[in-house]
């Protein structure tokens, strides 16, 4: 029974390998008559071929070809294909810039001031006073003129370069070589000087520049705060009685006199938030420098400070 | 409350330039000095005498030619004029500073305490006699009087 299946089987595929057996000589039949067609055929078109390609040859297409794939060669070697991409990104422009400067008039201008470099022995050499002299002639006024806007323009559009891969060139040379310095802090986060806030900076001339420091407690007498000038710590704990408590520590006993400058100081602190100088304090209260150092003879605008509980003044008038 | 260093301290500043930019730091030094209660005295030599001249107080001048900070080229500091242009400028801008003038500076110096002193000898050069000075000079004195002036005190040459 096996061996009659394996028979029937055999036959079934020698059935099939005949019929493409019988494919592959009507195939091969075809082909061959194709050729013995295109024989004739292809000798004709080989034969104008080879006319035509001598002919090209005769003409030197060959040898034109032959130094441009040299050229494409070395251009191969010193370009990468980025660059060529960038290249064409850059081909607008530089189609531009060769229609703008083989502009005929532009042609003409180039060839006029070149007639100048095949002739230089009509140039004669000139000095200092030769170029002052030349520069009063209209042509030359003219070239200088246009010379100096050429550079103008070659410095902005420079300068807008750098200005535009300021950001990764910088960042490129620095992973390249290290940072070679610390950025630079921003204005904005540079701390003002403690000691001259700048609303207060802003305000008024010198003779009563503010001298708002913050406070630091130095001594503590009868629970008050002194600074270590001697100075109120807090100027709002200023009382009458307190300044002539402070009077009498500087050696000074307060007559109508002096409290009137004292109050002019006091007044003047508690409208401006500014400790006023001498300068302030005579113009405040009518009297002269002599005055002042009569009744205070000792630093007294620092004196009046202390004795009307405000900062120490600044300024040096 | 004033330190017995304080107390004891004392200047003693030598002017000796006339310039309006030169004769201000050694009359706002004298007049610091006062306001801090410190003793101080001021000695006008050669051109500085002409802070103290009374023709000449009021138009001292600033010189910007040759000054390398000077916000113009020297060529163009040199023009004639260019100084009282100068000074006229930073008398604007002392004004607007409320600066006193020259003058007031010594003004305010005398009443202050501060003592004013000419030289003698640049006195003899520059053929000066009292009249020509300001009132608030105290004396003409040599530099050998400066010196016993100066006893104690610490010097500042402007």
């Amino acid at each position: 029974m096996i061996a009659t299946a394996n028979n029937q089987d055999l036959a079934a595929r020698l059935d099939a390998m005949s019929a493409q057996i019988e494919w592959l000589v009507e195939q091969q039949r075809k082909r061959d008559e194709l050729f013995g067609e295109m024989t004739p055929i292809l000798r004709e078109v080989m034969a104008t071929a080879t006319e035509r390609l001598d002919a090209v040859e005769k003409r030197g297409w060959f040898a034109f070809a032959r130094e441009l794939s040299t050229v494409a060669e070395r251009v191969l070697d010193h370009y990468t294909a980025e660059d060529v991409r960038a290249l064409g990104g850059a081909i607008v422009t530089i189609l531009d810039t060769v229609r703008a400067l083989t502009r005929p008039e532009v042609l003409s201008i180039v060839g006029e001031a070149s007639e100048a470099l095949t002739q230089p022995e009509r140039a004669e050499p000139i000095g200092l006073m030769g170029m002052m002299r030349a520069s009063k002639q209209p042509d030359v006024q003219k070239g200088m003129a246009v010379l100096l806007s050429l550079l103008r323009n070659v410095g902005r559009a420079s300068r807008a370069l750098s200005d535009g891969d300021r950001g990764d060139a910088k960042a490129r040379l620095a992973a390249v070589i290290g940072p070679r310095r610390k950025p630079r802090p921003q204005v904005a986060e540079r701390a003002l000087p403690s000691h001259a806030p700048a609303a207060a900076m802003a305000a008024g001339p010198a003779c009563c520049t503010p001298a708002s420091k913050p406070a630091e407690v130095a001594t503590v007498v009868d629970g008050v705060s002194f600074t270590a000038d001697g100075h109120l710590a807090d100027p709002t704990q200023w009382t009458r009685p307190l300044a002539e408590r402070i009077a009498a520590g500087q050696g000074v006993t307060l007559d109508e006199a002096r409290w009137k400058l004292i109050e002019c100081a006091r007044g003047e602190f508690e409208k401006t938030n500014v400790a006023a100088n001498i300068r302030r304090l005579t113009q405040l209260s009518g009297l002269s420098t002599r005055d002042i150092y009569e009744l205070f003879p000792k630093a007294p605008g620092r004196t009046v400070a202390r004795i009307a509980g405000t900062p120490k003044p600044a300024g040096c008038i | 409350m004033e330190t017995t260093h304080e107390a004891h301290r004392k200047v003693a500043i030598i002017c000796s330039h006339g310039g309006l930019d030169e004769a201000y730091p050694s009359l706002i030094l004298a007049n610091a000095a006062r306001q801090s209660g410190i003793e101080c005295f001021v000695f006008f030599t050669f051109w500085g005498l002409d802070v103290i001249t009374e023709k000449k107080v009021d138009r001292l001048h600033v010189n910007m030619a040759g000054n390398p900070t000077a916000p113009m080229p020297t060529m163009v500091a040199g023009l004639p004029g260019m100084e009282a242009v100068a000074a006229h400028m930073m008398k604007k801008q002392m004004a607007e500073l409320d600066l006193p003038s020259a003058r007031d500076m010594l003004k305010i110096l005398d009443e202050s305490g501060a003592q004013l002193y000419a030289c003698e000898l640049a006195m003899k050069m520059f053929k000066r006699t009292r009249d020509d000075l300001v009132p608030e000079v105290k004396d003409i004195i040599t530099a050998g009087d400066f010196y016993d002036l100066a006893d104690g005190a610490q010097i500042i040459f402007t």
